[in-house]
C-alpha cells in the first residue's frame, strides 16, 4: 500500500515538473506583442526591446526557467502586466481563492449528496418510473450544452424564484443559483456512474452465490452491492473535481463571482500572461492532486490493486 | 458402481409435472415441459443434457432463484411436506436457501466476492444459519476449509478470492454451500471451469464429503463422461423434459431412449478408432412454440409416425429405470440402435448374467 502510494506520487511529481515545463516553454514561444496591452502598436521598437528586458524576458532561456522555478517555490509568480500593473500575483490571487474553494467544495458536496442516493434509486427500481425519470435528467443535462444550460438556468430561475440574478457576498442568496450550475453536471455523471456499477454488480455471479447462501436482498444489498460499486466510483473523484474547474471558469464569470475561475477569463481577454500562466498552473495541479488522489482511494477500497503492486501471492 | 437398493431410501425431494416457462421479449419460452422426478436421501443424482435443455432452469426453481423474467406455470416440487413451487416471498425462500438446499456454481473466478476475504465470505454464511458470531464463526469457518481440502486455512482466511487458484476457490465456494449443514447440494457444472486435473479432485472431495455431511447431491452437467464416476443414477434431459432416467449402469450400458443414444454413441471413449465421431444432426427444437409428440424427432433416425403426433409417456424398463420413447411399446418395431450401443448392451446382458 506505501510502496503503491510512492509510486503514484512520484508520477504525480513528474506530471508536475512536466507540466510547469510546458506552460513555461508556451509563454516563451508566444509572440512578443503577447506581453504587451492595446499600447504595443504605439510602442517603438527600442521601447518594446527596452520592456522585454526589464521584464527579464532577453535573458538566457535556461536563466528564465531557474528564475521561474525558484519564484514558483517561494510562492511568487511574478507581477501581472496589464491586469493591475507592477502588483504581485499572489496578491490578485489571495482574495479571490477562498471564493473558488467554497464555491468549489460545496458543489462537489452537494453533487454527491443529491447523485449517489439518486443512483442508488435508479439502480433498485431499474426500469420503472425513478429510473426513467433519472436517466432523463441525466439525458437531458448531458446533451444539452454547459452554457446553454446556465444562461437559462440564470435567466429563468432568478424571475421566477426571485434569486438574486449576481453573485453578491452579502446576499446567501446569491449562492443558490451558481451553485445550481456548478451541481447540475457533477449531479448527472454521479447518478449515471453509481446507477451503471450497481447495476453491473448486481448481474455479478458472486450475487448468485449470495443469494444461495441464504443472504436477504436487503443484506446483499448493503453488505455487497454497495460496497463494490463504490470501487470504480472513486475513480471519479479526479474527473469530477474537474469538471468544477471547467465549471467554475464559466460560472464565476457568468454570475460575476470574485474567483480564479473568473479571473482566468479576464486575464486572457487583457493578455496577461505571467497572471495566466500562474492560474494555468494552479488548476493544472488541482487535477493533478484528484488524480492521485482517485487512485489512492481506489487503492483502499480494492485490495486487488494493492498486491498488483506488492508482486501478488499466488 | 453399486447397485443401491432404492426402495429402502427416503424420499427427499419429488417434482410432480414442473411446467416453467419465461418471457422473451413479449414471447412465451417453455423451458421446463412437465417434468417428474424423484430425489433420494443420501444419492448422487446426474442430470446430463445440451445447453439450452433447462437443467439449470429445472434445478433453480427448487431454490427460488428463477430469473425475474420466468415462472412455475404448474407442477409440484414437495419438499419436506411443503410445496416449493407456491413460495412466493423472500422471506419463505430464506429458510430453504442455504439451510435445507444450497448450490454450487460453475465458475469459482466469478462466483466469490473479489473485495472480501474468503473467510469474511464463508463467517457471513455461518453467521446467516447459525447462532455463532465473531470467533465463533471463524472456528466453524476454518473448519469447513480444512475440510474441504484447504491447507493452511489460518492464512487462506484472510486472503482475497485473486489470490487463490480456480481449484482453491471451487474449493472456497463448496465451502460456503456446506457451512450451514443442507440437505441438498447442487451442483451446477461444478468443474465445467477447470482444468482437467482439478476436475477429478474436485469431484472427489464432493464425493467424500458427501458421506460425512449426509449430503443429497445434484449434479448437472453436459460431459457425461465427468461424473460417470460419482453418478448413483443419471437423468438424461432433452429441450425441457426428462427422456430417460435410471441408475448409472442402466444409463450406460442398457440406454433406451434414441436421444441417449446418440448421446452416449457421441462420447470419444465409445467411438471405434479410426471412424469419424458421432454428432447428432440438426439443431433443439425452438422452445417458444409447443412441441407435439416426442421432441427429438426431427433428429431421430429411428422415429416412427406415432413420434410426431403423440408425446410418448414413460415405459419401466426396470423398476429403477424409465424411458419416454415409442420404441418400447410392445406395438412398437424392433430397431438395432447404433452398434457402440449394441456392443454396450451386449456387455449389460453378460454383466447381468454374472450378477
Amino acid at each position: 500500500m506505501i510502496k503503491y502510494t510512492l509510486k503514484r506520487l512520484l508520477q504525480s511529481v513528474v506530471t508536475l515538473v512536466v507540466l510547469v515545463l510546458i506552460i513555461f516553454l508556451m509563454m516563451r514561444l508566444m509572440p512578443e506583442e503577447g506581453y504587451f496591452g492595446e499600447g504595443y502598436i504605439r510602442m517603438d521598437r527600442v521601447q518594446i526591446e527596452a520592456a522585454l528586458t526589464q521584464m527579464g524576458l532577453r535573458d538566457p532561456i535556461l536563466a528564465q526557467f531557474y528564475k521561474y522555478i525558484s519564484g514558483i517555490l517561494h510562492g511568487d509568480f511574478g507581477t501581472s502586466i496589464t491586469f493591475r500593473e507592477k502588483v504581485p500575483i499572489a496578491e490578485i490571487i489571495k482574495p479571490r481563492l477562498p471564493y473558488s474553494i467554497y464555491f468549489g467544495l460545496a458543489s462537489i458536496i452537494i453533487s454527491l449528496l443529491i447523485g449517489i442516493p439518486m443512483g442508488i434509486m435508479m439502480a433498485q427500481f431499474k426500469g420503472r418510473a425513478p429510473d426513467m425519470l433519472g436517466s432523463g435528467y441525466v439525458v437531458l443535462v448531458k446533451a444539452v450544452a454547459p452554457a446553454v444550460c446556465y444562461i437559462f438556468l440564470q435567466l429563468y430561475l432568478s424571475s421566477l424564484l426571485k434569486l438574486p440574478m449576481l453573485f453578491n457576498v452579502r446576499k446567501p442568496a446569491s449562492w443558490i443559483l451558481p451553485l445550481l450550475c456548478m451541481s447540475i453536471g457533477n449531479i448527472a455523471n454521479y447518478a449515471m456512474w453509481m446507477r451503471r456499477y450497481m447495476v453491473d454488480e448486481l448481474n455479478r455471479d458472486y450475487i448468485k452465490l449470495a443469494m444461495a447462501k441464504g443472504m436477504s436482498s436487503t443484506s446483499i444489498m448493503t453488505r455487497h452491492v454497495l460496497r463494490n460499486a463504490f470501487v470504480p466510483m472513486a475513480q471519479l473523484l479526479p474527473t469530477s473535481i474537474l469538471l468544477t474547474i471547467t465549471g467554475s471558469i464559466y460560472v464565476e464569470s457568468l454570475f460575476s463571482i470574485p474567483g480564479m475561475g473568473g479571473l482566468l477569463v479576464l486575464a486572457i481577454q487583457r493578455q496577461d500572461n505571467p497572471l495566466v500562466q500562474a492560474l494555468v498552473l494552479i488548476f493544472s495541479s488541482v487535477g493533478i492532486i484528484g488524480l492521485f488522489a482517485g487512485d489512492v482511494l481506489m487503492a483502499i477500497a480494492d485490495p486487488r490493486i494493492k498486491t498488483e503492486y506488492s508482486g501478488g501471492s499466488r | 458402481m453399486v447397485n443401491l437398493n432404492y426402495g429402502g431410501r427416503e424420499k427427499i425431494l419429488s417434482v410432480e409435472d414442473l411446467v416453467v416457462k419465461f418471457n422473451l421479449r413479449g414471447k412465451v419460452l417453455t423451458a421446463v415441459r412437465g417434468i417428474s422426478m424423484e430425489l433420494y436421501s443420501g444419492e448422487s443424482m446426474v442430470i446430463v443434457g445440451e445447453s439450452g435443455s433447462g437443467k439449470s432452469v429445472f434445478t433453480k426453481t427448487f431454490m427460488g432463484m428463477l430469473d425475474l423474467n420466468g415462472w412455475i406455470d404448474s407442477g409440484r416440487i414437495i419438499y419436506k411436506g411443503s410445496d416449493l413451487a407456491k413460495y412466493k416471498t423472500e422471506r419463505e425462500w430464506l429458510k430453504i436457501r442455504g439451510r435445507e438446499i444450497a448450490m454450487v456454481f460453475q465458475d469459482p473466478m466469478t462466483s466469490l466476492n473479489p473485495l472480501k476475504t474468503v473467510g469474511r465470505q464463508i463467517s457471513e454464511t455461518v453467521e446467516l444459519h447459525r447462532a455463532a458470531r465473531g470467533t465463533s464463526a471463524r472456528k466453524i469457518s476454518l473448519d469447513i476449509l480444512s475440510d474441504v481440502g484447504i491447507s493452511n486455512p489460518e492464512k487462506r482466511y484472510d486472503q482475497y478470492p485473486h489470490e487463490l487458484s480456480g481449484g482453491m476457490r471451487q474449493r472456497v465456494v463448496i465451502a460456503i454451500a456446506l457451512v450451514c449443514n443442507p440437505q441438498v447440494l447442487i451442483c451446477d457444472e461444478p468443474t465445467t471451469a477447470l482444468d482437467v486435473t482439478i476436475q477429478a479432485q474436485i469431484l472427489q472431495l464432493l464425493h467424500s464429503l458427501q458421506d460425512k455431511y449426509s449430503l443429497t447431491i445434484i449434479y448437472i452437467t453436459h460431459d457425461l463422461g465427468v461424473v460417470a464416476n460419482v453418478a448413483d443414477r443419471i437423468a438424461v434431459m432433452y429441450a425441457g423434459d426428462i427422456v430417460e432416467c435410471g441408475l448409472c449402469d442402466e444409463i450406460f450400458y442398457n440406454p433406451q431412449h434414441p436421444y441417449t443414444w446418440a448421446l452416449l454413441s457421441s462420447l470419444p471413449q465409445l467411438g471405434v478408432r479410426g471412424e469419424p465421431l458421432f454428432a447428432i444432426k440438426g439443431t433443439p427444437p425452438n422452445l417458444h412454440v409447443e412441441i407435439k409428440g416426442d421432441a427429438f424427432a426431427p433428429r431421430n433416425p429411428y422415429a416412427m409416425e406415432i413420434d410426431f403426433i403423440k408425446r410418448p409417456p414413460y415405459f419401466e424398463v426396470s423398476p429403477t429405470h424409465k424411458a419416454r420413447t415409442w420404441l418400447l411399446d410392445p406395438r412398437a418395431p424392433r430397431v438395432t440402435p447404433p452398434p457402440s450401443i449394441v456392443r454396450s448392451q451386449e456387455r449389460w446382458k453378460e454383466m447381468r448374467r454374472n450378477a
